[in-house]
């Protein structure tokens, strides 16, 4: 028989073992009830609140010149961006923005636009992008309410106004949009990365882990140099300036290479600080910008006329009239140059006398060189939207094209064509395509080099021999004089040519382009350099206006090149020639 | 009611086993704390490095943006009055060596 005590005993042990299995069964309830009927919505909420996947944006290659200084790298800045609380009305949103907006002294137009993403009850307004650390501290000790701090890059361009052009822009989002920055857009971005971070109860990041690494944009390594490309702009901007002109563009390339040294356009504008709107001087004239060349074009059918045969060096030309009736048109020489032969047509660049010469190399002929020459055509230089020019079909030419074609006119060119043609010379007939990117860095493998394009042949090796001598000639005693640095080898051709008036479709007598295309050797085609400079005033003719500009940036360069003068030699070559024209 | 009575062995070998597995639960806790507190360490530093070769590469730029050919220029005239040599002045040496 059980005792008292058992009973009772067992009576509590049945009441505690009921309640605790009451007790089991209310914490398996809500187990199943956590674990398999609000699995999916607590789970969502478990991994936002304490792992969050973050985008890595990948860090934006840099540019540098040849010589590997910076021109443009990306560096960490901060965005401000303003996240409304849960059942916030409009006004309590604006007065905490409007605060924010104060602080960072952001203009009005901006705070109305803030104001109406408010009242449009947008979920992500940004209130700034990109500010200095110092701001973003501000507005983190303010500790206002939805209002967040995001780590962005900013483009920063070290050098300025330098290759502004060249380089390009990015928007405020990094995508490149014109230059350098655009062409080579993918190889700079990078593609985006993915990473998990864990954090506690207390939102305290413990763990980072990178679920898709992100891959940096590659570095580029240009062929411009910094020191030539400061020389270029700094001369070309005191020409301009001094001629009163509309505008002017320098090239400088290393012809054997086709790398391009310096390119420079003036006006120009300021990367950092960009003008509203920058569309405006944004064209890169070097490779946009088409116009008729006038005499440097001569260079084309001075060739043709070598490479055909079709006038000998002995024969001369009567220019005496100083002007020739072509087709019922007339066209003029600067001045009465009396009787040339085939030389002193170039070196004193007769319009009378190459008109005689391209009627005596022929239509065809002069089309076949032009096409050879590359015009009409893209040079293929690593730049966006270059232009191609305008060569006229031949069935389209008319009974004067054969002269105006000749002497420069009625074709249209871009001032990288005009130096290529150049270079053709420089390279004993050869084409090589210029390009601005030199190698591509990538931080995990070696510098990868950009291979030039395949050569092609233009003219052969003889005829640009010749064309080469008689271009030394223009320089030593021609038009070309202006651009002579005493000691040096130089040979180029000056250009005047009267602007096209695309409206009332006639060459204006009263704006000129005037240019100067050349070549510095130094055992061999040491750098290139076209220089154009649109409508000056006063002085307009090419040997007046633009030689003096190559000449002061090429003294500058050889200084630089460390290529002292060879005074003995030029000035021998001079004397003889000058003895041989005067017959002394 | 009548309790049962443990021998002093089976009071020892209960004591130790409760020990033991405290122990065992203490290392166990003292693992994944110091793993947590390793991991703050680890992102801390890892973000400090980052931090350190962001603020290298500002200062390069900043470097960069200090020695513009235009400022060094301007210095040059204005501050330390220097002007371009003449060509007489000018004596290249050792040509070879720097081509």
């Amino acid at each position: 028989m059980k005792s008292y005590h058992q009973k009772k005993t067992k009576k509590r042990t049945y009441f505690l073992a009921f309640f605790f299995i009451l007790w089991m069964g209310v914490l398996v309830l809500r187990l199943v009830q956590l674990q398999v009927i609000d699995h999916v919505k607590l789970n969502a909420e478990a991994i936002q609140q304490n792992r969050n996947i973050k985008k890595i944006e990948p860090k934006r290659g840099s540019i540098f010149d040849r010589n590997m200084t910076i021109l443009a790298r990306s560096v960490p800045r901060y965005s401000v961006f303003f996240h409304p609380l849960e059942n916030e009305s409009h006004s309590e949103q604006w007065s905490r923005t409007k605060k924010i907006g104060q602080t960072l002294r952001l203009p009005s137009s901006k705070l109305s636009t803030i104001r109406a993403q408010i009242n449009k009850d947008a979920k992500f307004i940004w209130l700034a992008r990109k500010i200095e650390e110092q701001k973003a501290t501000q507005v983190l000790n303010m500790n206002t309410n939805g209002v967040y701090l995001m780590e962005e890059n900013k483009r920063f361009y070290p050098q300025g106004k330098r290759a502004s052009h060249v380089l390009g822009r990015v928007n405020i989002d990094e995508i490149g949009v014109s230059g350098i920055e655009y062409k080579y857009n993918t190889i700079l971005q990078g593609v985006e990365g993915e990473g998990l971070i864990l954090r506690d109860a207390k939102r305290r990041r413990y763990s980072f882990e990178t679920l898709k690494p992100p891959v940096n944009g590659k570095d580029l390594v240009l062929t411009l140099d910094e020191t030539i490309q400061y020389v270029a702009e700094k001369e070309l901007k005191k020409a301009v300036l001094e001629s009163q002109a509309e505008w002017g563009v320098v090239i400088i390339s290393d012809p054997s290479t086709g790398d391009i040294l310096a390119m420079t356009n003036y006006p120009t504008y300021d990367l950092n600080h960009l003008p509203d709107p920058p569309t405006k001087l944004d064209r890169n004239k070097a490779v946009h910008h088409t116009y008729d060349p006038g005499s440097t074009f001569k260079i084309v059918t001075l060739s043709a006329a070598l490479e055909n045969r079709s006038v000998s060096f002995e024969e001369t030309f009567d220019c005496t009239p100083g002007y020739v009736v072509y087709a019922g048109n007339t066209f003029w020489d600067h001045e009465r140059l009396g009787i040339l032969d085939f030389p002193e047509v170039f070196i004193h660049s007769s319009n009378v006398g190459t008109i005689f010469i391209g009627q005596r190399v022929g239509e065809e002929n002069l089309f076949r060189a032009i096409k050879k020459f590359g015009f009409g055509q893209r040079t293929g230089i690593d730049l966006p939207a270059e232009e191609k020019g305008l060569l006229n079909p031949l069935e389209r030419w008319t009974k004067i094209s054969v002269a105006s074609h000749s002497i420069g006119y009625e074709i249209s060119v871009t001032p990288i064509q005009m130096l290529q043609s150049l270079n053709i010379i420089a390279n004993q007939g050869v084409i090589v395509p210029p390009r601005t990117v030199k190698k591509i860095n990538d931080t995990d493998a070696e510098m990868e080099s950009v291979s030039p394009m395949a050569y092609k042949r233009a003219i052969s090796d003889e005829t640009s021999a010749n064309v080469r001598d008689i271009l030394l000639g223009v320089v030593a005693s021609g038009t070309g004089v202006t651009a002579r640095i005493p000691g040096y080898t130089i040979y180029g051709k000056t250009g005047t040519a009267q602007k096209y008036d695309r409206d009332e479709k006639q060459y204006l007598t009263t704006a000129h382009i005037a240019s100067f295309a050349g070549v510095v050797e130094n055992e061999g085609p040491l750098f290139s350099m076209i220089v154009v400079i649109d409508d000056p005033k006063g002085d307009y003719y090419g040997s007046q206006v633009a030689a003096p500009v190559f000449r002061e940036i090429a003294k500058k360069i050889l200084r630089y090149l460390c290529v002292p003068p060879v005074k003995k030699s030029f000035d021998t070559l001079i004397a003889s020639k000058a003895g041989r024209h005067t017959g002394e | 009611m009548v309790r049962k009575k443990f021998s002093k062995k089976e009071i020892f070998i209960g004591i130790s086993c409760t020990l033991f597995a405290l122990l065992i639960l203490s290392l166990y806790v003292w693992h994944q704390t110091e793993s947590v507190n390793l991991g703050y360490d680890s992102a801390e530093l890892e973000y400090r490095v980052l931090q350190l070769e962001k603020e290298v590469e500002e200062l390069e730029t900043v470097k960069s943006s200090l020695l513009t050919l235009d400022r060094v220029e301007d210095i040059a005239r204005d501050k330390l009055k220097l002007s371009e040599p003449e060509e007489e002045q000018i004596v290249y040496k050792d040509i070879e060596k720097r081509h």
